[in-house]
């Protein structure tokens, strides 16, 4: 056991010291800040003493229907962090294969990761074109193949979506029911996932599945199917509990660049999530005690589902 | 371990004696440094360069990255704001009054003889007074009017109109100007109209009001407000002479990238577009684009939106009577013909739009039609604000509702049913929060002006 010294204490301080008092400065202090202002009522239109109102924020915030409806919009858009998991995995077992070239496959399906997101989401708005965008003409001329009398959807012009939601109520209508604008953001999403950070873990993960198992598993008569479920998915269940964490919480926080670059929100705020209703509450419209109560409020959700998630995940994972 | 520290420390002490050395001085060289927090473009650079040369003994700067307002009223809180900053709406106007950092400039005008009511386009008061008072002058003036494609127009065989008109009197000039390719599909259009940007000048044409004229009330639901956004459905779906929202996003990709109103219109689709002289702007670097313009069509009310922008004096500025100086400057001949020859716009003094030079510019021979923006200022208002509502929220709700008409998914009456009602609730709500405006409401509606 190392002998613990003294003398080092002061050297170690001083080494912490510079990035602790700015953690502390930059981070805390506007963290406790903002559970401070999420009593008040600040609104920068009117400097001034801050005004405690207590939970009023809170109070008004279970009562708006407009941070029903985005947080609702939020959830639906978490529907393609599953789809996203998956295809990641698909993509790490292929590339995981001995190929000649597959460094170069690996790279072609990073680059959207290393693609400016703001550019990939121009190159979707044009892709989303209702009339001449190439996934309209496509669906069309499938449509025109088939005899189908379809019409494409118009993505991101659109209201509809695949479970029926009002636009602008909790509630649930069969005249909304379609693809829309939402729906395009999942899909555009689920593209830049695949090939991306998660990827890269899987691959990672999957070069540190002892091949003892598999040989193991062959000797006892194991198919493909059998070799992946008994033993490539249960040893990657780490990963795969770390990605499904980290994405739930990125899941929550998610939708400010698509609805600030492709749709302001619109149409009719459909692509309107709570990180954009906070941009909004507090730069466009200033009420900072608001907007921080929201921001307060997504915390303890997002907190919430990684304990759930946390507790049941890691019976899963923990063997 | 002890000596690193020792240096670290020293060091960042000689950084900091380094930061301190760096501070911009405010007079140099026997100038004036002025700062104003501004938008950053050409035009603008132009009207400081112009400044700069008229002012020997001030040095005027932009600082296009703290024009925000949260940033500019904090930062003059705290003594370090800029010397003028710009006022976009009376809604910004009031928070620099509020929070008292705008420079209350109306007896310094009156010791110089100037009567601003007199002298500057009235749409442009809203972004400079409050309760009576000028708290500074106005950089530029805008109305809208009808911008024409020259070769469209040439192409179809019609005159480019002549105001005053009506819309009734619009529908055939632009079926004529909308053409119809073999497909079927629409190549060109005789209007392009930008449905949130433009719904509030329909309903004032139509007579309907955005509120009560107090504020306390939002009318929308009113059967002119319903009438004038039926009428833009129509301009889509009856007379098929604007595109519906896919075909403009269509257009976006024809016209290229760009699905902003001006790049929409310059890509050539669409024969006329509701617009301000502004957009020239952009537009004059677009050489194959032959412009011309009318007057705006309207309904029962000959009235157009406009626009401004006012430069305010920081109260706290230590320089605020060398800052005076710029606003002074925004009165001017040279400043008012600047702005016209650049087309930021017009000129915020009336008599400066009268003069041969805006008439005539010869470095644009091509533009024969300033009198059009000059009387469509005549005529040209604000949009409506309430005191009850913040403008921002305001907008959401009124975009949402509006681009639920240009889907199909309601009907205008539907839509501006919703729109007041929920506005009105947002007002309830306001005013339940805060004792002061629920005081200043209840005394509007006892006093029977809503």
């Amino acid at each position: 056991m190392m002998k613990k010294n003294k003398g080092d204490l002061l050297p170690a301080l001083g080494f912490i010291a510079p990035n602790f008092i700015g953690f502390l400065i930059f981070t805390v202090g506007p963290v406790i800040f903002s559970l401070v202002v999420a009593f008040t009522s600040w609104n920068l239109e009117e400097p001034g003493p801050l005004k405690f109102v207590g939970f009023g924020n809170f109070i008004d915030l279970a009562h708006d229907e407009n941070f029903h409806l985005y947080m609702l919009n939020t959830i639906y858009m978490m529907i393609g962090i599953p789809i996203s998991i998956a295809g990641s995995l698909g993509l790490a077992l292929l590339l995981s294969q001995k190929l000649k070239g597959i460094v170069i496959y690996r790279t072609l399906f990073y680059l959207p990761s290393f693609t400016s997101g703001v550019a990939l989401m121009i190159l979707w708005i044009n892709l989303y074109n209702p009339e001449f965008g190439p996934i309209n003409s496509i669906l069309n001329s499938f449509f025109s193949a088939a005899h189908v009398a379809g019409h494409a959807p118009d993505w991101l012009l659109s209201t509809r979506n695949l479970f029926g939601m009002d636009v602008e109520h909790v509630r649930f209508t069969s005249k909304q029911f379609g693809l829309g604008a939402r729906d395009a953001i999942i899909i555009m999403g689920v593209w830049m996932g695949l090939g991306g950070n998660n990827m890269l873990l899987y691959l990672a993960a999957l070069t540190n599945v002892p091949e003892d198992l598999y040989e193991a598993a062959k000797i006892d008569g194991a198919a493909k199917w059998a070799l992946f479920k008994n033993v490539t998915w249960p040893q990657l269940a780490p990963t795969t509990f770390f990605i499904s964490v980290i994405s739930l919480i990125g899941g929550f926080q998610a939708g400010f660049e698509q609805a600030r670059v492709m749709t302001q929100g619109g149409p009719a705020n459909t692509t309107t999530t709570i990180s954009y209703y906070i941009y909004s509450q507090a730069f466009e419209q200033f009420k900072m005690g608001y907007a921080s109560a929201i921001s307060w409020v997504l915390f303890v959700i997002i907190s919430v589902m990684t304990i759930i998630n946390w507790k049941l995940g890691n019976r899963e994972s923990a063997y | 371990m002890k000596q690193f520290i020792l240096y670290t420390f020293l060091g960042l002490m000689a950084l900091t004696v380094v930061a301190w050395a760096l501070i911009p001085r405010r007079v140099v060289d026997g100038k004036v440094a002025l700062t104003w927090t501004s938008d950053d473009n050409p035009a603008r650079r132009g009207q400081i360069t112009l400044f700069n040369q008229e002012h020997p003994k001030l040095k005027l700067t932009l600082d296009p990255d703290n024009s925000d307002m949260e940033k500019v009223i904090v930062q003059s809180i705290a003594g370090v704001g800029p010397d003028l900053f710009d006022s976009y709406d009376p809604l910004q106007l009031t928070a620099y009054v509020k929070s008292g950092i705008a420079w209350d400039i109306t007896d310094e005008l009156k010791k110089r003889g100037i009567d601003v009511n007199k002298t500057v386009w009235d749409v442009t008061k809203p972004d400079i007074e409050l309760d009576g008072r000028v708290y500074g002058c106005p950089t530029n003036a805008s109305g809208n009017a009808l911008w024409c494609n020259k070769d469209l127009f040439d192409k179809a065989g019609v005159p480019i109109p002549k105001g005053p008109w009506q819309w009734r009197q619009f529908i055939p000039v632009a079926k004529k100007l909308t053409v119809i390719d073999p497909t079927g599909r629409n190549s060109q259009y005789g209007i392009l109209i930008d449905w949130t940007g433009d719904w509030e000048q329909f309903c004032r044409q139509w007579g309907g009001h955005l509120y009560s004229p107090n504020g306390t009330k939002c009318t929308l639901d009113s059967p002119q407000c319903v009438a004038a956004v039926q009428f833009m459905s129509d301009l889509v779906n009856k007379y098929k002479v604007a595109p519906s929202a896919s075909e403009q996003e269509t257009m976006a990709t024809a016209g290229g990238w760009g699905s902003g109103t001006i790049s929409l219109f310059e890509g050539g689709h669409f024969a006329t577009a509701i617009g301000g002289r502004w957009w020239l702007c952009t537009m004059r670097t677009e050489p194959s684009l032959h412009l011309a313009a009318c007057e705006c069509p309207y309904q029962d009310v000959q009235v157009y939106m406009g626009g401004a922008k006012g430069t305010l004096i920081n109260k706290n500025s230590p320089y605020r009577e060398q800052a005076l100086d710029f606003s002074l400057y925004e009165l001017s001949k040279p400043y008012n013909d600047l702005i016209n020859h650049q087309a930021d716009a017009m000129g915020p003094v009336i008599k400066y739009c009268y003069s041969p030079e805006f008439m005539h510019d010869p470095s644009y021979p091509d533009e024969i039609y300033n009198d059009v923006w000059r009387d469509a200022l005549k005529y040209s208002v604000q949009g409506q604000i309430s005191p009850y509502m913040n403008p921002v929220e305001q907008n959401l709700i009124t975009t949402a509702e509006i681009q639920l008409v240009e889907s199909g998914d309601k009907t205008a009456a539907e839509a501006m049913h919703d729109a007041a009602a929920k506005i009105n609730a947002e007002i309830q709500q306001n005013i339940s929060r805060d004792p002061a405006l629920k005081a200043r409401y209840d005394r509007e509606i006892e006093q029977g002006r809503p």
